[in-house]
């Protein structure tokens, strides 16, 4: 069976659409900005992350829905309506029944969280507001993309960290495969930019304070970023029923975890992703030309991510363009397979590798071409996409630019 | 805090170090040249035992990469007692 991309999504710290999203990746323009939503910025040792520009909720929702929508929610409804509209859905009762929304969130409704806890546990305050609860747990973005519009089908949030979306793909996939949908409305959201976040992530010593420089031998860590992607998933034969716009062929996943370390990366359980998807897919290694890498920008992922990609690709490595986009949009947690799908079906589309920005020494450890600095025109039929979780959980998926005539897989 | 002030920083420092060692490590072997690899600590452990040690003695230790020269070197336990003594002084 073919999975077809027909509608995409994005909020990300480089704009509020989709084509705000790609032009900035393709002009390597970085996202990172200090940050705003946190009023205790002179406690923090890292003061910038890749925030939404602006962000004004009261410009997107009522009153009464910002009592129920904490922001990760907001950020995933935002995505949702712009990918559903851009697929030209129209969600009649029995298209309903046969859709799932398949969400990924990291954290969820953390905000919320931490504001109201405040109340009681610093502030003196004796109770919290009645929707704390329905506000802050992980599938609520999930569930206000199903009542908005209407989708009756299975849905769900997926939670494994950083890979979250990635998951959330790959099992909207298999829903799709074995014939218990039709459409798939898939992606992730993260409102991670919270004092208690941030400052958890700082005890980690694995974010930076400067800025995000994957690959680079200089890198000191990754820039934290909210956001979501949304993308519209459909059987070739739904879409093409319906003379839907066709961005890209979703053609395999793979996942496996590493078994080994709740936070330190393995290059063998990447690499096991990697080989699964590329057997999902039924490709060989020469097939691929691009690689969205997870590229985090530590110290730890860098250098196990290329030897994974080694392992796998072998010699053939040092042919594929491998890219990290975090180095523009941040790691947006939940989100950010998401989005770098997004980035994947640009550069299929537009023939173009997105650079790994703020690139500036080689790193022996890390020596892939990792289209450093500017983006670079080429020929892209076939894409992948790393995505490797804290608690060692690895997805990676496979993306083909979209031809009629493309060999069923 | 009175056994504090009785014990040098580096009595501290090693005493917390001995709560991340290799259980098969002895503590003896907890002394000022000994590497964190022959004492099993790993990379995860240093940034657990920086948090100890920013609690015990109320200081903010930065990364090693943004110590100069310090990131390709920061290997052993001297390598930890220079930054701490530079902060507590």
């Amino acid at each position: 069976m073919r999975i077809v991309i027909t509608g995409m999504g994005a909020i990300s710290s480089l704009g509020y659409d989709v084509n705000s999203f790609v032009t900035g990746i393709m002009t390597g323009q970085v996202g990172f900005s200090p940050i705003e939503q946190i009023p205790e910025i002179k406690n923090l040792r890292v003061k910038i992350a890749a925030e939404i520009p602006d962000y004004d909720e009261t410009a997107h929702f009522s009153k009464k829905e910002l009592a129920l929508f904490d922001r990760f929610t907001q950020f995933q409804l935002l995505s949702a309506r712009e990918a559903i509209s851009d697929a030209q859905l129209d969600f009649t009762p029995s298209l309903s029944e046969r859709t799932c929304v398949i969400m990924g969130s990291g954290i969820g409704g953390q905000s919320t969280q931490e504001q109201n806890y405040k109340k009681i546990y610093h502030e003196g305050g004796k109770r919290l507001p009645p929707l704390t609860v329905p506000k802050l747990i992980p599938n609520a973005a999930s569930s206000h993309v199903t009542m908005e519009f209407g989708i009756t089908g299975p849905a769900f949030t997926i939670a494994s960290a950083c890979a979250s979306s990635a998951h959330s793909l790959a099992q909207s996939c298999m829903m799709l495969r074995s014939g218990l949908v039709d459409v798939a409305i898939t992606g992730g959201s993260e409102a991670c930019i919270t004092y208690g976040t941030v400052k958890g992530w700082e005890a980690l010593r694995v974010t930076s304070k400067t800025t995000c420089r994957p690959f680079s031998k200089d890198r000191s860590g990754l820039i934290l970023g909210e956001g979501s992607g949304t993308i519209v998933l459909e059987t070739l034969e739904h879409a093409q029923s319906r003379g839907a716009h066709i961005y890209a062929e979703v053609i395999g996943f793979g996942m496996s975890s590493d078994a080994g370390n709740i936070v330190q990366p393995s290059s063998d359980g990447a690499a096991r992703a990697i080989q699964a998807a590329l057997k999902d897919a039924k490709l060989n290694i020469e097939d691929v030309q691009y690689i969205n890498a997870h590229g985090t920008g530590t110290p730890q992922n860098d250098p196990s991510e290329t030897a994974a990609i080694r392992k796998v690709f072998g010699d053939y490595a040092d042919q594929l363009a491998v890219s990290s986009t975090k180095s523009m949009h941040g790691h947006a947690l939940g989100a950010a397979a998401a989005l770098e799908t997004i980035a994947v079906v640009a550069a299929l589309e537009q023939q173009i590798a997105p650079p790994t920005m703020n690139y500036s020494e080689v790193d022996p450890k890390c020596d892939l071409d990792y289209v450093v600095n500017k983006p670079r025109p080429m020929p892209i039929n076939i894409a992948l996409n790393n995505s490797f979780a804290f608690g060692g959980l690895n997805a990676v998926t496979a993306f083909k630019r979209f031809s009629e005539t493309s060999e069923s897989v | 805090m009175s056994d504090q002030t009785q014990k040098s920083s580096q009595e501290i420092i090693l005493e917390i170090l001995c709560k991340y060692i290799d259980e098969e490590v002895d503590h003896a072997q907890v002394l000022p040249e000994a590497s964190f690899e022959a004492l099993g600590i790993d990379s995860m452990d240093v940034v657990e035992i920086i948090f100890d040690l920013e609690e015990t003695f109320d200081i903010e230790i930065p990364d090693p990469n943004e110590i100069e020269g310090m990131d390709e070197n920061f290997s052993t336990v001297q390598d930890l007692l220079n930054i701490v003594n530079t902060l507590i002084d």
